[in-house]
């Protein structure tokens, strides 16, 4: 619409400024704050507040708590992606099916992801626990005397902490995988079945093939989610065992709120945010090249 | 004859694959769900018990009325509730108004400011939480309603500004064309035409946001101590002296006044969450 009134002009903004005022001081003023804390030596249980340069950067690569924090999340996000698409793919084709428990099926599948996951978290603790848990117990329906306490050993937590977070993100993402999947036509799978094709090429060289770039745009910011995942680990691990199931944004808020270490808190939040930003341009420029 | 038995005997396949993975599914998001609300209604002496008894044999609402008395349950809702209702009508009415100008007003200005708006999407929680802890105690924010209220709005912000402003764009603008040779003013046209016309977007979006709100964790957790709402309350639960590890008693009891409202939200707003996550991929 023509705004031709001069006097006109400052109402589109009178309209924004509200929410860019919001956000300008919960996000862009705090991020600039940590950059510049991430240059300096702030403790405050020993009152120091220093510029040391880059040497909270250095320190990173010699912290062993911060290695282990990084290798988990490493591999929480591979593990967790692989396991989101391959059974995010299979629940949105069970999602996308027609029969008539269809409508009871996808409201239930929004209860995982309508669900606090501080409440996953605290109920996953007390369900993964050896004698009175929930997964135990189902275990010794199969397995009689089966003993385990998961989220002691660190393989077994690690596994345990993945488990609850596709137990709470995958319906999500196949939510998404079946917004892709009903713009398919019927009639390509009609055109192909008079062909003679069966099902399991059917999902190969028609499904897959076009459902591919949706699946892979969905994965930037599942990604992003993933190392930025916080809750579940508070409340399902604390951490433990030991630190092997602290994530990198676990382990941020440990050292910026816990040991008071701001100055170094704010360099590995500063780093997350950079592999972050590295990924969605890559990402971007990765979409625009096989885009046409 | 053969033939159309063989067929039969296919479909009959397809067909009881298809029970088989809907129960498969199903149980697995029911049960622990359905757990927990046994857990809820056990007696605490009785969670102890290996099998699990998964029809208790003495329900009682003894962890309900503890967190009742002791734990402040009614108080914590009321935060919750509060705190959700304001951020959900305070946002809605901000981020519709900014949705409007975004739309309609595209010059070189606005358009970086909308652009700045998505771009904050990519700044995550962790990376804010110190300075942004410290300027809220600066300005006498930290642990106060107001304080808490604006950053909740803060959260759901640009999700809510991108779907509005999406909407506001397939409105035509020959409706607000005709309504001002009418005569109409420029608050009259946003209020009496575009308005009425964003309310399914509103709806959708209210829904979506409002279980982003009930999850929010991190907000809760740093930037308040003495206002609580559910979902900081339940990591916070007291450990009464027959249990050990975690309150298992209170937290399932807990768990499942959280539970019980999303639930039969899910089930009456299905389908306006399902729209609302395909249109906007948010993250609750």
């Amino acid at each position: 619409m023509a705004v031709s009134k001069k006097s006109m002009r400052w109402i589109p903004w009178l309209l924004i400024l509200p929410v860019v005022l919001i956000r300008i001081f919960t996000t862009l003023y705090p991020i600039l704050a940590t950059i510049k804390n991430s240059f300096y030596d702030i403790r405050i249980l020993a009152g120091v507040n220093e510029f040391v340069g880059l040497a909270n950067y250095m320190k990173i690569f010699h912290d062993p708590k911060v290695i282990t924090s990084i290798t988990f999340t490493i591999i929480f996000v591979l593990v967790s992606m692989a396991l989101h698409i391959i059974l995010g793919v299979g629940l949105a084709m069970i999602l996308n099916m027609k029969f008539k428990g269809r409508r009871f099926i996808r409201t239930i599948v929004l209860i995982p992801w309508a669900m606090p996951t501080v409440v996953i978290g605290m109920a996953a603790k007390w369900a993964f626990n050896n004698d009175y848990g929930l997964i135990n117990d189902f275990i010794r329906w199969f397995v009689p005397a089966y003993q385990n306490s998961w989220l002691i050993n660190t393989g077994s937590a690690r596994g345990a902490v993945i488990a609850m977070d596709l137990w709470k993100d995958l319906p999500f993402f196949a939510i998404l995988v079946l917004s892709g999947l009903q713009f398919i036509s019927g009639d390509i799978y009609e055109a192909a079945k008079v062909d003679g094709a069966n099902g399991i090429q059917c999902f190969f060289r028609i499904t897959l093939p076009l459902i591919a770039k949706n699946v892979l745009t969905l994965c930037i910011p599942f990604t992003l989610w993933r190392l930025t995942s916080f809750d579940l680990v508070y409340a399902m691990t604390s951490g433990g065992p030991g630190e092997d199931t602290a994530l990198i944004a676990y382990r941020i808020t440990t050292e910026a709120f816990t040991n008071l270490n701001v100055g170094y808190a704010a360099a590995l939040a500063i780093m997350l945010f950079l592999v972050m930003a590295l990924i969605s341009w890559i990402n971007i420029r990765f979409m625009n090249k096989i885009g046409d | 004859m053969k033939k159309i038995n063989k067929y039969k005997v296919y479909r009959g396949c397809v067909a009881a694959g298809k029970w088989i993975l809907f129960a498969l599914v199903s149980f697995v998001i029911l049960f622990p769900v359905y757990w927990i609300f046994v857990s809820s209604i056990t007696p605490p002496g009785e969670l102890f018990q290996t099998p699990i008894d998964y029809i208790p044999d003495h329900p009682t609402l003894e962890s309900y009325k503890f967190l009742i008395d002791n734990v402040g349950l009614l108080t914590k809702i009321g935060n919750t509730v509060f705190i959700v209702g304001l951020t959900l009508v305070v946002s809605t009415v901000l981020c519709a108004m900014a949705a409007y100008g975004f739309a309609r007003f595209r010059t070189k200005g606005i358009s970086l400011a909308f652009a700045f708006i998505v771009a904050t999407m990519l700044i995550p929680e962790v990376v804010t939480a110190r300075p942004l802890y410290e300027f809220l105690r600066a300005v006498n924010l930290y642990d106060t309603y107001p304080g808490l209220i604006l950053l909740y709005i803060s959260t759901v912000i640009p999700f809510t500004v991108l779907i509005l402003r999406n909407f506001v764009d397939e409105i035509p603008v020959s409706l607000e064309e005709a309504a001002a040779i009418d005569g109409a003013s420029f608050t009259q046209r946003l209020f009496t035409v575009v308005l009425p016309l964003m309310k399914p977007a509103i709806a959708t979006v209210c829904i979506i946001n409002f279980v982003t709100c009930l999850n929010n964790f991190f907000t809760p957790l740093f930037y308040s101590n003495g206002i609580q709402v559910l979902s900081v309350a339940i990591v916070q639960l007291p450990l009464r002296d027959n249990m050990y590890g975690i309150p298992w008693d209170l937290v399932s009891a807990m768990g499942w006044i959280i539970l019980l409202p999303i639930i039969v939200f899910v089930a009456i707003f299905e389908k306006q969450i399902m729209d609302g996550i395909m249109a906007g991929g948010v993250k609750a």
